[in-house]
């Protein structure tokens, strides 16, 4: 039996699933605190549901429909993000000087942000050699502990993201740190907003995966994704952006059977999803066999990232893989995007 | 290969070119402006059909626009202009995925065109597109904004070309050298060769530049420019951009539908082999057409896409434009961002009619990307 929880604004819902098929479900009324609307639906949701319901697996589970203690296998929790409150983040971006108009944007009025030299060419090469002095400065002045890290040319060589993420934990100890590559696709911009945002929801998904593991201890809780999929509680503290729209995602997954009622929809659809994991890269390679082994290692890297995303590991499988050239550089570089996928337990 | 100095002072100018400065009388009193009201118009048209933008790279290039854009640019016809106007042609050079990673540090404009001043003594009076598809439409915009000169109403293909040389303007005899790159890490160098051999040149030198470079080359008379430009082509795109446009308004010479179906295959090459200093290399696209005949329809890509092939059959080629629309947005699908089971039409527009004489066929036809057909 799998979990579907949809915590929503009006009304949260818990759909008991067995072999793919709803066998019981509730629908509370939403919480009133719109500051913090998933959390305050989780503790609606958590104060409403019977006692016996909450010491899983020591007593009875039977007013959720389930037949043994631990039948219960997972827990899959489907929510859109935009609504819950952001974090100010110090926002480090690793590359040279640009026009105003292109500088690091923080959306929190207390946020900050820096432009320090270094970074990497597509093709690897270093641009420049990073400032660490101009790192370990702002961090430590910043006085911001959710920090997201954009270095130019990452998506080929993450190297000075990596380093300037070591200089920050060290000036910094209790700092949450979003590096863009793990975010993977080409575009500066792009993907210092997403580290951004990333970081900007990391404290609130902290917050809101303690709550649903405090409610189901020892059962494995995951994460609806944007676009389909789970993720892990685990990635998901790491990575909540890739779940800012899990409910509009899931909705669309069980909206069929569920049609007349949305928020049992989003809950099912939650349940029949699987962990996924994507990576994207720029890879270089002269000829054929360094190719074959560029694409080796992302396939490597999504199998990876699919396990620590909550699938078993046995049952982890590469979905997709699509190679381009890209276009107008002759050093043989490729576009390489890789979707894994594998199974809750 | 020379590392400019200093610009030369006014009295080093030689007499061949004036600055439009002089003239500013001469300009069309017809002649529209381009300000910020106007530029998103002139960059919804220039998406219609580019090819190689990236939604990195384009989006930053429009801000910067915006940005520059608070002073308005007068765009002129190049007949307008005092013959002897010396007009410089703005090219992004590389690639948009490097400029949308590395960004540009705002002064390349400037740098390029003050560089070929330098070398040729004289100040630029015009600043003219040497194509108009997306970042290249806009780059131009931007220089003329930063120099306070007007922008040329047209442009150097009427399409895309892969390659420097590809343009009306060597089709009429104009030279892309002397030209002078500005890349995003202060770099700057000014490449004189002949001009088959600019090419061959410049990409070593982008590639050391982290990926792209802002050109500035054609350097040339105003009555050259406009005896070898694809005319009016920048307010055409601003029509076509306008909301409620078609789309075939950005295609001066038609546009024929080759066929609508879903991509079943991406399939990448190291390389046939071809003796040929073209960036990037080969890759093929295989459509299922989901109507009529349900016909596979292979695209040979080199960068662009080259080649359309009908259940074997030569039904598109260079030099007409060959471009991948999806179903799913209306927006053009780049060749690098191609995947199985995208819904696409496929569109054929034809080239100007400079590109279908022999010259322009052997400038840029198959044979021009490495296919003997």
């Amino acid at each position: 039996m799998i979990l579907g929880l949809a915590p929503g604004r009006l009304t949260t819902t818990v759909v008991a699933v067995r072999d793919g098929v709803p066998v019981s479900s509730w629908s509370l009324p939403g919480t009133a605190d719109t500051a913090f609307p998933a959390t305050g639906a989780l503790d609606a949701l958590a104060e409403a549901l019977p006692d016996s319901s909450r010491a899983i697996p020591a007593s009875g589970f039977s007013a959720l429909g389930a037949e043994r203690p631990g039948e219960i296998r997972a827990a899959c929790v489907a929510m859109d993000l935009d609504a819950e409150p952001t974090a100010p983040v110090a926002a480090i971006r690793v590359g040279g000087p640009c026009p105003p108009a292109l500088a690091p944007h923080v959306p929190h009025p207390q946020g900050a942000a820096t432009i320090v030299r270094g970074g990497h060419s597509l093709t690897g090469r270093p641009l420049a050699a990073l400032d660490t002095d101009a790192v370990r400065a702002f961090a430590a002045g910043c006085g911001l502990v959710d920090f997201a890290v954009t270095a130019t040319g990452s998506p080929a060589l993450a190297d000075h993201e990596l380093a300037v993420a070591d200089l920050v934990a060290a000036e910094v100890p209790e700092a949450r740190i979003t590096l863009s590559y793990e975010f993977g696709r080409p575009g500066l911009r792009e993907r210092e907003r997403e580290a951004i945002l990333n970081a900007s929801l990391r404290p609130q998904a902290e917050r809101l995966a303690d709550l649903v593991a405090s409610w189901l201890p020892g059962i494995p809780v995951y994460f609806a994704r944007t676009g389909g999929g789970l993720v892990s509680a685990h990635y998901f503290r790491r990575y909540p952006l890739v779940c800012a729209r899990g409910a509009t995602a899931a909705a669309l997954r069980g909206g069929q059977p569920e049609a007349d009622r949305p928020d049992a929809a989003v809950a099912f659809g939650a349940t029949l999803a699987v962990p996924v994991a994507e990576v994207e890269r720029i890879v270089q390679a002269r000829g054929r066999a360094e190719l074959d082994r560029e694409l080796g290692d992302a396939r490597d890297e999504a199998l990876t990232r699919v396990v620590s995303a909550g699938a078993v590991p046995g049952s982890a499988r590469i979905e997709e893989m699509t190679v381009n050239p890209v276009s107008y550089l002759p050093d043989g570089l490729y576009r390489v995007r890789v979707t894994a996928a594998g199974s809750t337990p | 290969m020379t590392t400019p100095g200093e610009p030369p002072p006014e009295r080093h100018r030689p007499s061949a070119y004036r600055p439009i400065s002089a003239h500013q009388d001469g300009v069309a009193p017809e002649a529209g402006m381009i300000g910020q009201a106007e530029l998103a118009a002139l960059a919804a048209g220039s998406r219609l059909f580019a090819t190689g933008a990236a939604e990195s790279s384009f989006h930053l290039t429009l801000d910067w626009a915006d940005a520059v854009l608070d002073k308005p640019v007068r765009l002129v016809a190049a007949t307008d202009l005092p013959p002897d106007t010396l007009c410089v042609a703005i090219t992004l050079v590389g690639s948009t995925t490097a400029l949308g990673e590395q960004l540009p540090g705002g002064g390349e404009p400037t740098r390029a065109v003050q560089a070929l001043e330098r070398r040729l003594g004289t100040r630029s009076g015009a600043i003219v597109a040497l194509n108009l598809a997306a970042e290249n439409a806009l780059l131009p915009l931007i220089t003329a904004a930063t120099l306070g000169l007007p922008l040329v109403d047209g442009d150097g293909t009427g399409r895309v070309f892969p390659l420097v040389e590809q343009t009306t303007y060597t089709l009429g005899g104009i030279s892309s050298a002397p030209l002078a790159l500005a890349g995003p890490g202060e770099e700057l160098v000014l490449i004189e060769t002949a001009p088959d051999r600019v090419e061959e040149t410049l990409r070593p030198v982008v590639l050391s530049f982290g990926g792209w470079g802002l050109a500035a080359c054609y350097p040339m008379r105003a009555a050259d420019l406009a005896r070898t430009l694809v005319p009016g082509t920048v307010s055409m795109l601003m029509a076509a951009g306008r909301p409620g446009a078609l789309r075939s308004a950005a295609a001066p010479y038609g546009v024929r539908r080759l066929c609508a179906g879903r991509i079943v295959a991406v399939e990448g090459s190291s390389g046939h082999g071809a003796d040929l200093a073209m960036p990037s290399v080969p890759s093929s696209i295989v459509v299922e057409e989901s109507e009529g005949l349900g016909r596979l329809v292979r695209l040979e890509a080199h960068n662009e896409i080259v080649l359309a092939l009908a259940d074997g059959a030569a039904v598109a080629m260079a030099p007409d434009q060959i471009c991948m629309i999806s179903s799913a947005d209306g927006m053009v699908v780049d060749v690098d961002k191609a995947e199985p089971g995208m819904a696409i039409e496929v569109l054929v527009l034809p080239a100007a009619p400079a590109w279908h004489t022999d010259e322009g066929r052997a400038l840029g036809g198959l044979r021009a990307f490495g296919v003997p057909l």
